[in-house]
C-alpha cells in the first residue's frame, strides 16, 4: 500500500441553514477546498460524497458544479459514518495506486425534517416499537451509570467540557459555553438524558483532499499522513449484549492501531462520536484510552481537557459542532488536519502530532451500530 | 410485520406473539448448527446461514436489561412512554413497559399484550412488559 496524505480541508460552518440543500452545502465546502489547495478539477482522479438524506447521485450533483465530471464519482450512505466511509474509499484508491488525488466530502441538511428526533430506517422491529436514537443512548447511559457508579452529573461534565471547547470554534453549531446548571435545567429528552446531553440536528458540509506522496509534494498547502483508515459493520445478533461496550468501536480501533503501528498512549487528540454525553465515555473506553468504567472519573480529573493528557473533542465534538450526519466524519478529519498543521487557532492542542477520529452510527436492531469508521492521522 | 384485525387495531409483531390463556410468549428461533438465538424468528440462521433451526416459544418472564422514558419522540407512541430491553430465554428484545417511570436494570418483568400508541390507521398494540408483582415459584432467571 502507498502512503496517503491529507493535503487540504474545508468546512461549511455547521448550524441551521434552512432552505440550503445538501448538494448546495457540499458544493460550498468543495469549492472552498479547491480554492484553498489551488488544484484544478482535471487533477482530481475520483470523488466520494457521503450523505444519509441527500438523495441519489449526491456526489455527482456536488462535484460536477466544480468541474469534476467524467472521472469515477460515488455517493456513499453509511448512516453517521457516511462521510468517513467516503474518505475510506478515497484512501483505498490512493493506497492501492488507482488514483493520485481524490476529493472526499460529506454533506447533510437536517433542517428540512423540522425538530425532534431524526427519522430512522423503516421496516425495523424496534423502530416500529417507538425506538429513537435518544432512547438507545438513554438506555446505554442508564446501564453505564448502574454498572460503574457514575451519575447524571458525570454525563453533564462531558456536555460542559465539549461546549466549552466549541465556544472557540467558528465552525460549530453552538459557540456558547454552558454551565452544569444549564444542563440540569434543560428539557428531559429520554431519562437520564436531557436536551443538553444530546447533539443538535445540524446542517453542514466538509471536504478533504487526499493524495499520494508525490502529489502532496507538488502542492503549496501543508499535508498530514493518514496512517490508518478503517470501516467496520455491526456484529448482528439478537441475544444478550453488553450495551456499555461498543464492540464495533473496539474492533475498528484494534484494526486502526495495528495499521498505524500506534497505541492509544500515542494519541494527542481524539475527535469521537459524542452524539450523546454518555457516548464519550463508552467510546473513550472502547478506544483503549482509559480503563473500562473509568472514563467518567478521568473526565472529572480533567484528563480529556484540551490541555489534558489527551484532548477529547477539542473542536467541541458533536455536542457543540452539531451533527449533520454525513458530514460529521469528514469534519473530524478537517479539524484534525488543522490541529496537526498548527492552524487550529483558538482550538490548538499544544504540540499535537497524532490524532484519531471516530464516527459510529446507524440505528438498526441487532447491532451496536450499523457502521463505524476510524482514522489515525500524524504530522508526517 | 403488522397484522390488521377487524377492530382496526394494528398488532405490531403480531405474528411472533403466542397467547395461551393469561400467558403471553414470543416465538424465537434456535439454531442447531451454531447455537444462536433469534428474535424475530427466522428460517435461516443470521450467524451461520444454516437452515437447521427450530422455532420455539419463550417463557413469559424476563429481566429488564435497561430502560428509559422517552419524553420527546414520535407522536404515534404518545410520549412520554417507557421502553426497555428485555432478556428472555437467550433473546433480547425491545418492548414498551406498562409503567410511568423507567425500570431499574435487572427488574423482573412479565410479557403481556397491550396498547403502545395510535397512528392514522387506528390503535397500535404489541407485546409489552410489566414489572412482576408476584414472582413465579420457579423464579426468574436471565
Amino acid at each position: 500500500m502507498r502512503p496517503v496524505y491529507v493535503a487540504g480541508a474545508a468546512v461549511h460552518p455547521f448550524g441551521k441553514h434552512l432552505g440550503v440543500n445538501a448538494a448546495e452545502l457540499g458544493f460550498r465546502a468543495v469549492q472552498e477546498l479547491l480554492a484553498s489547495t489551488g488544484i484544478s478539477p482535471e487533477q482530481v482522479d475520483a470523488g466520494y460524497g457521503g450523505s444519509t438524506y441527500g438523495g441519489s447521485l449526491l456526489a455527482q450533483r456536488v462535484l460536477q458544479r466544480v468541474g469534476v465530471s467524467g472521472p469515477p464519482v460515488y455517493t456513499v450512505e453509511n448512516a453517521c459514518a457516511s462521510g468517513a466511509s467516503a474518505v475510506h474509499l478515497g484512501w483505498q484508491a490512493i493506497a492501492g495506486g488507482f488514483a493520485d488525488c481524490v476529493i472526499a466530502f460529506g454533506t447533510e441538511n437536517l433542517s428540512g425534517f423540522g425538530g425532534g428526533t431524526l427519522p430512522l430506517t423503516t421496516n425495523d422491529i424496534e423502530i416500529s416499537q417507538g425506538m429513537v436514537m435518544t432512547a438507545a443512548y438513554a438506555m446505554r447511559a442508564q446501564r453505564y451509570l448502574h454498572d460503574f457508579g457514575a451519575t447524571a452529573d458525570d454525563l453533564t461534565r462531558v456536555s460542559v467540557k465539549n461546549r466549552g471547547n466549541g465556544a472557540r470554534n467558528p465552525r460549530a453549531h453552538f459557540q456558547q459555553a454552558i454551565s452544569p446548571e444549564d444542563v440540569k435545567q434543560s428539557r428531559p429528552v429520554a431519562d437520564p438524558l436531557r436536551l443538553l446531553h444530546c447533539c443538535p440536528n445540524s446542517d453542514g458540509a466538509a471536504g478533504v483532499l487526499l493524495c499520494s506522496e508525490e502529489f502532496a509534494k507538488e502542492l503549496t498547502t501543508p499535508s498530514i499522513r493518514m496512517r490508518a483508515s478503517v470501516v467496520r459493520s455491526g456484529d448482528f445478533h439478537t441475544s444478550y449484549r453488553d450495551m456499555t461496550w461498543p464492540d464495533i468501536t473496539a474492533r475498528a480501533a484494534k484494526a486502526a492501531y495495528e495499521m498505524a503501528g500506534l497505541k492509544p498512549n500515542d494519541l494527542d487528540l481524539v475527535e469521537l462520536h459524542d452524539a450523546f454525553s454518555v457516548a464519550e465515555f463508552l467510546h473513550t473506553e472502547a478506544l483503549g484510552i482509559t480503563e473500562r468504567g473509568q472514563a467518567y472519573k478521568a473526565t472529572a480529573r480533567g484528563e480529556f481537557d484540551r490541555d489534558g493528557r489527551v484532548a477529547i473533542s477539542p473542536s467541541g465534538g458533536l455536542l457543540s459542532r452539531g451533527h449533520p450526519v454525513g458530514a460529521t466524519g469528514v469534519t473530524q478529519i478537517c479539524e484534525s488536519y488543522w490541529q496537526l498543521t498548527g492552524e487550529a487557532a483558538d482550538l490548538q492542542v499544544p504540540g499535537a502530532e497524532v490524532a484519531l477520529t471516530h464516527v459510529t452510527g446507524g440505528g438498526i436492531f441487532g447491532v451496536d451500530n450499523g457502521a463505524c469508521s476510524i482514522h489515525i492521522l500524524t504530522t508526517n | 410485520m403488522n397484522t390488521q384485525t377487524s377492530h382496526a387495531t394494528t398488532l405490531v409483531g403480531g405474528e411472533w406473539i403466542h397467547q395461551d390463556g393469561d400467558h403471553t410468549a414470543l416465538m424465537i428461533t434456535k439454531c442447531h448448527n451454531c447455537g444462536s438465538t433469534w428474535f424475530p424468528p427466522r428460517e435461516i440462521c443470521s450467524k451461520c446461514a444454516s437452515g437447521n433451526v427450530e422455532q420455539t416459544r419463550t417463557g413469559n418472564y424476563g429481566i429488564a436489561y435497561a430502560s428509559t422514558v422517552v419524553r420527546i419522540g414520535p407522536a404515534a407512541f404518545q410520549p412520554p412512554y417507557v421502553l426497555a430491553y428485555v432478556d428472555l430465554d437467550g433473546a433480547r428484545f425491545l418492548a414498551h413497559v406498562d409503567a410511568d417511570e423507567a425500570l431499574a436494570p435487572n427488574t423482573p418483568v412479565e410479557l403481556r399484550v397491550g396498547a403502545i400508541g395510535e397512528d392514522d390507521t387506528g390503535a397500535l398494540s404489541s407485546y409489552i412488559v410489566a414489572e412482576v408483582t408476584e414472582l413465579p415459584a420457579s423464579g426468574v432467571a436471565r
